[in-house]
């Protein structure tokens, strides 16, 4: 193992709390799916932890692991799609230092804002799912008073659902006013 | 090159095979009568020897109730788990509960700690490649199945300890099977690893770049494999007795290793030939003291409606590795196939269909798994592999999700399932009452996010931190996977940056102390039927 490669590990591991994920890879930011990949073979041929099992120090297998560690890190999130726009837009803002590791936090935010996806799509509860898609047939053959009552039953179940909310705007809106004479 | 030597160990459920790197080729290191692959049986001897192997085996109906076999179905599990009263079963050894709600097997008046019945499999093995090899052997690596978690990759890893072994890696065995494949190839394809061993089974998808192998996913079974294909066999001999003669076989034990001995050799039978003749005569005893035998024909379409359900049971794991891997079935240039049931035809038949391609013929699927961890155990020793090009790298990841339990019996995800390893997470903890010296917290694995369908792993107590007012002090617990698959867990104080004290304080496992006990004791066992020895 030559002198260079040494210096090399140890300004690496020095340096890897100022990197972030692209760095880490030693690719341009925003780099495609393919890119990523063939950097991550490169650096695993470089720094793997295997090649250096038999390495007497200690010193240099632990810079080796965490170096390496975080290759696999920044390899899991630039992997993911959603997971790489995210974090490619948090490192390219104002707050870059804070965001250069994808914490839990962005973590659990990446899967809420997937599930509030699922959720306005299809409705958080079996049953506000039944009466949101009932509602929707109802609204699409124009009967606005069984619509009413569906989407009404479906908002019982999930009160904060936006998107149901919105139909029941939409209804309230398209149903006939009722004439107020007829009301007695 | 240096002169030490490493070898490459498959320790399977029902067989187990060593290998070795021998003038740049792998190859199986077989024993004194040419076996190359030898039962996972250790059977306690009058004279306090053990005989380990392919003639422990047959000991399994003479010698039942101090020879243990399928010991690699309870390594690593808690003494409630299902796997556990489902071997009480059938098993003719005793199974009886050690501390910590551990596994313990009692053999005439001695108890044994799973891994160290294991450790004989594995001193088996190590006499066998020192006496093949006429040299010492100190170092191995030591296959898995992938499914593995963290309870059975630790416990497989004190077994080699207790042997009198350094592991230098723990390896799962589809991973290993692709390396015994595409090493030294210089190929670029997506392959599918299907593993259907005599315990478990274990699919795999790998990227395999020249000599990077990439695990994209693996998936798997730990309670599916060849032993269940017996079962159904033996189910219907046993059925059939009992309407014709009104004795049910499954009541003895004596009888029961019989029919198991049947029920294995008329799956093999009826694989090869298509047809299987059973014929067990003397197999007991009427209670008018008429002698019975049991006499039977199994074809192959009758064997095929048996087990068609256990062989469908591998295509959903198959489903939920490729769609991990966000492939579909033919996206993949080549199948492998792993472990003896994969002979068989109505297994290799799904498979072809399954993936609208002839899986890769050419590969034994007993011995390449061994092959490929003798590959990985020649690279670790070697510094120089890289720059001589001749290296390989496996990039591996964790099967199952690690998780924290969190209040109310919820758990909260830290590392994700197919994630690369080794890997490392951070997850910071407050206190929650003024004055709180020390935090616990409870490590599980597994897709539930309620705590009692996953894994425990064990319960880490960190202390020796600052003490303050309650939410005032932060501990930053780092949970490492390394590149065993083994989970590490640390903490530290997030001002004053301390490290804390960490405490295991609930384990499966063995203790240091235990384990060093159980390195003497399995020094002085001698293994009965070699010639030197």
């Amino acid at each position: 193992m030559d002198v260079s490669f040494l210096m090399e590990v140890e300004r690496r591991s020095q340096e890897l709390d100022a990197l972030d994920y692209f760095q880490v890879l030693r690719i341009e930011s925003g780099s495609s799916p393919a890119e990523i990949k063939s950097a991550y073979y490169r650096e695993s041929r470089a720094f793997h932890p295997d090649r250096f099992a038999a390495v007497e120090s200690v010193e240099l297998r632990n810079r080796i692991g965490r170096i390496y560690r975080r290759i696999n890190e920044a390899y899991t999130v630039l992997r993911d799609d959603v997971k790489r726009q995210k974090y490619l837009a948090e490192v390219s803002g104002p707050e870059r230092e804070r965001k250069l590791r994808f914490t839990e936090a962005e973590e659990t935010q990446v899967r809420q804002e997937q599930k509030q996806k699922m959720e306005e799509q299809f409705g958080l509860t079996p049953n506000g799912r039944k009466f949101y898609a009932a509602a929707l047939k109802e609204v699409e053959a124009q009967r606005w008073d069984p619509a009413e009552r569906a989407i009404k039953s479906a908002l019982m179940y999930e009160p904060q659902n936006a998107r149901f909310k919105e139909l029941l705007a939409l209804v309230e809106r398209s149903k006939p006013k009722a004439d107020p004479f007829k009301i007695r | 090159m240096s002169d030490e030597i490493a070898v490459g160990i498959d320790l399977g459920t029902s067989y187990s095979c060593v290998a070795a790197i021998l003038d740049g080729t792998p190859q199986v290191l077989p024993n004194e009568w040419g076996e190359r692959t030898h039962a996972s049986v250790v059977s306690f001897l009058d004279d306090a020897s053990v005989l380990v192997g392919n003639n422990a085996k047959k000991n399994i109906i003479t010698n039942a109730e101090n020879t243990v076999y399928s010991a690699k179905r309870l390594i690593g599990r808690f003494y409630f788990s299902d796997e556990v009263k489902k071997a009480q079963a059938v098993m003719p050894y005793r199974i009886v509960e050690g501390p910590n709600n551990s596994v313990r097997i009692g053999v005439r008046d001695r108890i044994f700690a799973v891994p160290e019945v294991s450790a004989l499999v594995l001193k088996e093995m190590k006499a066998i490649a020192e006496t093949s090899l006429g040299r010492e052997v100190k170092k191995a690596v030591v296959t898995c199945p992938a499914y593995f978690n963290d309870n059975q990759r630790q416990a497989t890893k004190d077994a080699g300890r207790i042997a009198g072994l350094e592991v230098l890696r723990i390896i799962n065995e589809p991973t290993a099977a692709a390396l015994a494949y595409g090493f030294g190839k210089d190929i670029s394809q997506r392959i599918c690893v299907y593993d259907l061993g005599g315990g478990t089974f274990d699919v795999s998808i790998l990227e395999i770049g020249k000599d990077v192998f990439e695990v994209l996913s693996t998936a798997g079974d730990t309670y599916l494999g060849g032993d269940d294909f017996d079962d159904r066999i033996m189910a219907w001999l046993a059925d059939d007795f009992l309407k014709v003669h009104g004795l049910d076989l499954r009541q003895n034990k004596y009888c029961l290793q019989m029919l198991k001995e049947a029920g294995e050799r008329a799956k093999i039978e009826v694989g090869r030939d298509g047809v299987a003749k059973i014929q067990v005569p003397g197999i007991c005893r009427s209670p008018e003291g008429q002698v019975l035998d049991l006499v039977q024909t199994l074809q192959a379409e009758q064997f095929n409606r048996m087990v068609m359900d256990l062989v469908q049971r591998t295509f959903k794991v198959c489903d939920e590795a490729l769609q991990s891997a966000r492939l579909t079935a033919a996206e993949v240039d080549a199948v492998i196939l792993v472990g003896g049931p994969t002979r068989l035809p109505i297994v290799r038949q799904s498979v072809r269909h399954y993936f609208q391609r002839e899986p890769l013929t050419g590969i034994d699927p007993d011995e390449v798994v061994a092959l490929g961890a003798s590959i990985q155990a020649a690279a670790l020793l070697d510094t120089g592999a890289a720059e001589a090009g001749q290296a390989s790298y496996l990039l591996d990841v964790t099967p199952l999700s690690l998780r924290v339990a969190t209040v109310g019996g919820y758990t909260e995800r830290i590392i994700a399932k197919n994630t690369p390893i080794p890997i490392e997470k951070s997850k910071t903890f407050t206190t929650s009452r003024d004055g709180q010296d020390r935090v616990r917290i409870r490590v599980v694995q597994g897709e539930s996010n309620r705590v009692e369908e996953c894994e425990l792993l064990g319960e880490f107590e960190f202390s020796d931190f600052r003490v303050g007012k309650r939410g005032d002090v932060q501990i930053e617990v780092t949970f490492e996977i390394d590149s065993n698959g083994i989970v590490n867990v640390s903490a530290m104080d997030l001002e004053s940056r301390a490290r804390a004290t960490t405490t295991i304080s609930l384990s499966s496992g063995l203790s240091e102390a235990d384990i060093q006990t159980a390195i003497d004791k399995n020094a002085e066992v001698e293994l009965a039927g070699h010639a030197t020895a």
